[in-house]
């Protein structure tokens, strides 16, 4: 009778605590306005203390502030002057779902972690986890740092081996003040 | 949906009136459309044609609709756990799983329903179950918060945020 094998290898408990470069997340002009109402429009969100500068000065924040899981979206942009990813990626494969190709060599493979190494291959998000402790104001300069905060493999009830990873990014602004960390939990199998 | 000014004058909610098993003010948000999906897509960058593709959704992914994004309900939860900490609150923490699908047609209802509270250290820390139920009550996104709300006399919640030892 074969026995399903724990999925976590030796070289993949290596990676547990493995910590990624410290990057510039935002684009070079940090958070701006224009880019947070975008955002704030798409989350439907009107509070004045993200537009309204006045308003914002009576607040205990002192000026217009962003959400701080806005940070994790600015470092996706695609920056002027860079070759067009979305065009790039149809050429390549003309059924290309939208992400494959599109993100490939994009400013986003910086502070990258190394890839698990695993058979494993389908992907499910396994849960999110976001700590809040300070909301960036306009022109905040945002880095992030990656981390591989857990793996764990398991056998499933059937004899499915599955990892789940776990993800922490931390953001901080030009200051090294502390934004927000959020965790990223992936199944494997 | 919440008003600009009602967030600009929204009293504050204190540590000493909320209860054990108290369900907290809902945000209804919805009917979501195609048009939603694709101007979060469009805010983001996110081009994975599942969100606003039909064509692409049904026939080649084999899915029911186009598919509201992970990354939106994620920073929905946040936004409504900040509201209702507004003004001097804090929302801390939350975390949630990713459950059933939203897609368009869906009116989505955000909630929290109290389950402890606890002073530590000077400050009122409020624990939710929370979540993004369907029309159909079936529960998308199920997770747990801790909120931080100020004790009445008592001291201002730190900012920057600082959690208080051992909590």
């Amino acid at each position: 009778m074969s026995m399903t094998k724990n999925p976590l290898t030796d070289e993949i408990k290596a990676l547990i605590g493995m910590t990624a470069e410290k990057v510039e997340a935002s684009p070079p002009w940090g958070i701006e306005r224009e880019g947070l109402r975008i955002f704030t429009n798409a989350i439907m969100d009107p509070d004045p203390r993200y537009w309204d500068d006045a308003f914002a000065k009576t607040t205990r924040y002192g000026a217009v502030v962003a959400p701080p899981i806005y940070c994790s979206y600015i470092g996706r942009k695609t920056l002027a002057g860079t070759e067009d990813p979305i065009t790039r990626a149809f050429r390549e494969n003309p059924n290309s779902d939208g992400i494959g190709g599109v993100r490939d060599g994009g400013p986003d493979q910086k502070g990258s972690l190394p890839p698990v190494p695993t058979s494993l291959k389908r992907i499910l998000n396994a849960g999110n986890e976001i700590e809040v402790y300070k909301y960036p104001v306009l022109g905040d300069r945002i880095y992030s740092q990656a981390k591989y905060s857990q793996i764990q493999g398991r056998i499933t009830k059937d004899g499915t081996p599955m990892l789940v990873v776990t993800v922490q990014t931390t953001y901080t602004n030009q200051n090294d003040e502390l934004l927000c960390i959020l965790r990223a939990s992936s199944i494997r199998r | 949906m919440t008003t600009a000014d009602e967030l600009r004058t929204k009293p504050q909610l204190y540590y000493d009136d909320v209860s054990e098993g108290q369900e907290m003010p809902p945000l209804v948000i919805g009917p979501m459309t195609p048009t939603h999906l694709f101007r979060w897509s469009a805010a983001i960058e996110n081009w994975h044609r599942i969100h606003y593709d039909q064509n692409f959704a049904v026939y080649h992914d084999g899915l029911a609709n186009i598919l509201a994004q992970g990354s939106w309900k994620q920073s929905i939860l946040p936004r409504y756990l900040k509201d209702m900490c507004l003004p001097d609150g804090w929302p801390w923490k939350l975390k949630f799983q990713h459950r059933a699908m939203i897609v368009p047609g869906d009116t989505i209802t955000v909630w929290a329903r109290v389950t402890g509270k606890r002073e530590v250290d000077g400050l009122g820390l409020i624990d939710l179950d929370i979540g993004m139920a369907l029309q159909s009550k079936v529960e998308t996104c199920p997770g747990t918060a801790t909120i931080v709300l100020p004790i009445k006399g008592g001291k201002a919640i730190p900012y920057p945020f600082v959690p208080p030892q051992g909590a």
